[in-house]
């Protein structure tokens, strides 16, 4: 989760640069680029006032297709108004220029089509090629109405070219570096994901090697007693070890289940292997337990093997709270004296044989 | 002998009826009659209710818990055993709170049932391991305080031990340990609500010695004490 935010944030923040970039392009160029030639030429247009209120239009335009593409996503709509109105005035300011001058002092093409690869940049490439071809069919419009001539001509394609070519440059840039950051951000979030696997992999290798080295300890070696033929499977002794390392091997599964009421569970796992056995086990809750630590539930769960491992017919096992931790008993018709864990791990272990039944009490303190 | 117990199971489920009613004829030596068995609680607040002296209750009657019956059935002077497959220490201490004598799990029924009836019918406190095991795990606000003694006896009976295992633990008489058992659930009968069952109870502790008044009298009013019990040698008298 943590690796996946920030390559998120990652691309999406270099696309917010683009576009700043963008705004800032369009922005400069309306004032210097378009308010310049408006005011060099100011002599020469019908009516200055008028070609003054277009140019402030097409600046209102520009300030609000750059909010609208600052604000994230974009409205298709909004967009495609904004980049009308910018064709709609440059249109007003060619047909407003006299005849014949008009591509000299044109300060509006330029700033027309500007604004459209500020509304349309993050929009489909094509609709900016359409954009851009209306709005020099709009001018060629003009013109024709004019009175075509071949000079006119001339300088209608080779602005066509300079300066369309360069629009369309531009916002393939932008398209070009948005792909460049997505691929960047994806590359980013594997390798991250790549990581947290390997990590993952990791704690999960070294709970088996502990598993692994718990098992070459005891149960190896009795598998291979038994493969051997050295063990004789009818010596009571041996089924009261098998007993204990089927118990283990169960307990080991139960370990790797973190849960509130771990020590309920991984005792609940200890005495399946009993119950297989014919042994009946009840196991009895009191109160709110607290949560006890890994190491002291192993103490505790080895005592409770070690007893279920030698009852003959029942078992019953009670977890109580008491007043600085946990009581955990055990009653079984073990017959005789079990070997029980030496205390560890902040656990005692009491005992007491009364005929067949034996009582065990292990109490875990957390103080 | 003593004469015999009359008693009435109110179980929903025939089966259970059938093997309640065969622990009481196993008996060896036939303490206890069973004069009515119901699958409800009709008729048992009636005119011609039947003359058991204690009802065996099943707490859940076709699928509802019915501990809120239970003072009800006490008012008309039955005894009641609660006797059901509901654990949960909460809806135990429910049921004792509400004038019921002894609680016995289902598990515990061929062990326990028959002597808690004939505890019930003598007023006699009589505790099974999963009533202990609620007393332990009672944490309510209202709960009455138990001495370090009585709590690791019912402690050591809730973990399974027979009593006579649980005196050799503690180094006292058997006997000591039922006095230890019956003082802590008598202690019981002395808080919560008001029942003719619980104050009967209590008076018989007293009389047996299991608790003196003076070990009640902090938690339940002397205004109490001294209306409901006059007989019973309160202080001052």
């Amino acid at each position: 989760m943590t690796g996946v935010q920030p390559t998120t944030e990652l691309s999406g923040r270099y696309q917010r640069a683009f576009t700043v970039a963008v705004v800032v392009l369009v922005a400069g160029w309306h004032l210097a680029g378009g308010g310049g030639q408006l005011l060099h030429n100011r002599a020469d247009y019908a009516s200055f006032a008028f070609q003054c209120a277009l140019w402030l239009v097409m600046a209102v335009a520009i300030a609000v297709g750059s909010v609208v593409v600052l604000r994230g996503p974009l409205d298709w709509r909004l967009a495609w108004a904004v980049a009308l109105i910018a064709l709609v005035a440059s249109t007003a300011s060619a047909a407003a220029s006299p005849a014949g001058q008009m591509l000299a002092v044109s300060w509006a093409w330029g700033s027309a089509g500007w604004t459209g690869v500020l509304a349309l940049h993050r929009r489909r490439m094509t609709e900016l090629v359409w954009f851009l071809a209306a709005e020099a069919a709009a001018i060629f419009a003009v013109q024709a109405w004019d009175g075509l001539n071949r000079m006119d001509l001339a300088a209608f394609l080779a602005l066509l070219a300079w300066s369309t070519g360069a629009q369309i440059a531009v916002a393939a840039a932008v398209k070009a570096l948005d792909s460049a950051a997505n691929r960047a951000a994806i590359a980013a979030r594997s390798e991250d994901a790549a990581r947290e696997r390997a990590a993952t992999a990791e704690i999960i290798q070294a709970a088996r090697q502990a598993r692994w080295l718990a098992l070459q300890e005891n149960t190896v070696p009795l598998v291979a007693e038994l493969a051997a033929g050295t063990a004789d499977p009818g010596d009571p002794q041996l089924r009261v070890r098998c007993a204990i390392q089927a118990a283990r091997l169960r307990r080991l599964m139960a370990e790797g289940d973190e849960l509130p009421g771990s020590l309920v569970h991984e005792l609940h796992a200890s005495a399946d292997v009993a119950e297989l056995r014919g042994v009946a086990v009840e196991i009895e809750t009191a109160g709110t337990l607290p949560q006890v630590p890994g190491p002291a539930r192993r103490v505790i769960t080895d005592a409770a093997i070690a007893i279920l491992a030698s009852a003959r017919s029942q078992a019953r096992i009670t977890l109580a709270t008491v007043a600085a931790g946990i009581a955990v008993s055990f009653v079984a018709d073990t017959g005789s004296v079990v070997l029980l864990p030496a205390a560890d791990q902040g656990v005692a272990i009491e005992h007491q044989q009364d005929g067949d039944m034996l009582w065990a009490e292990a109490r875990w303190n957390n103080r | 002998m003593e004469q015999q117990v009359t008693v009435a199971i109110i179980e929903d489920h025939p089966v259970v009826t059938e093997g309640v009613a065969s622990w009481i004829r196993s008996d060896s030596e036939q303490r206890v009659l069973l004069v009515h068995t119901g699958r409800d609680l009709t008729g048992l607040d009636g005119e011609s209710r039947p003359p058991a002296e204690v009802v065996i209750l099943d707490l859940e009657l076709s699928g509802e818990l019915v501990t809120a019956q239970i003072p009800g059935l006490v008012a008309v002077g039955y005894r009641v055993v609660a006797f059901s497959g509901h654990s949960d220490p909460a809806i135990v201490m429910e049921t004792l709170d509400s004038g019921a004598h002894a609680y016995v799990s289902k598990e515990e029924g061929s062990e326990h049932l028959v002597e808690a009836v004939l505890a019930a019918a003598a007023d006699r406190p009589y505790v099974t391991r999963s009533q202990a095991r609620a007393m332990l795990a009672d944490q309510r606000p209202g709960r009455p305080e138990l001495s370090q003694q009585e709590l690791q006896a019912l402690l050591l009976w809730f973990q399974g031990m027979s009593k006579a295992s649980v005196g050799r633990r503690m180094s006292i008489s058997e006997n000591t340990v039922r006095q230890y058992i019956s003082r802590a659930r008598a202690k019981y009968a002395a808080t919560g609500r008001t029942a003719p069952s619980k104050d009967a109870l209590l008076a018989r502790a007293i009389e047996d010695g299991v608790i003196k008044p003076g070990e009640i009298m902090p938690y339940t009013s002397f205004a109490r004490a001294a209306a409901n019990r006059p007989s019973l040698g309160g202080p001052g008298q």
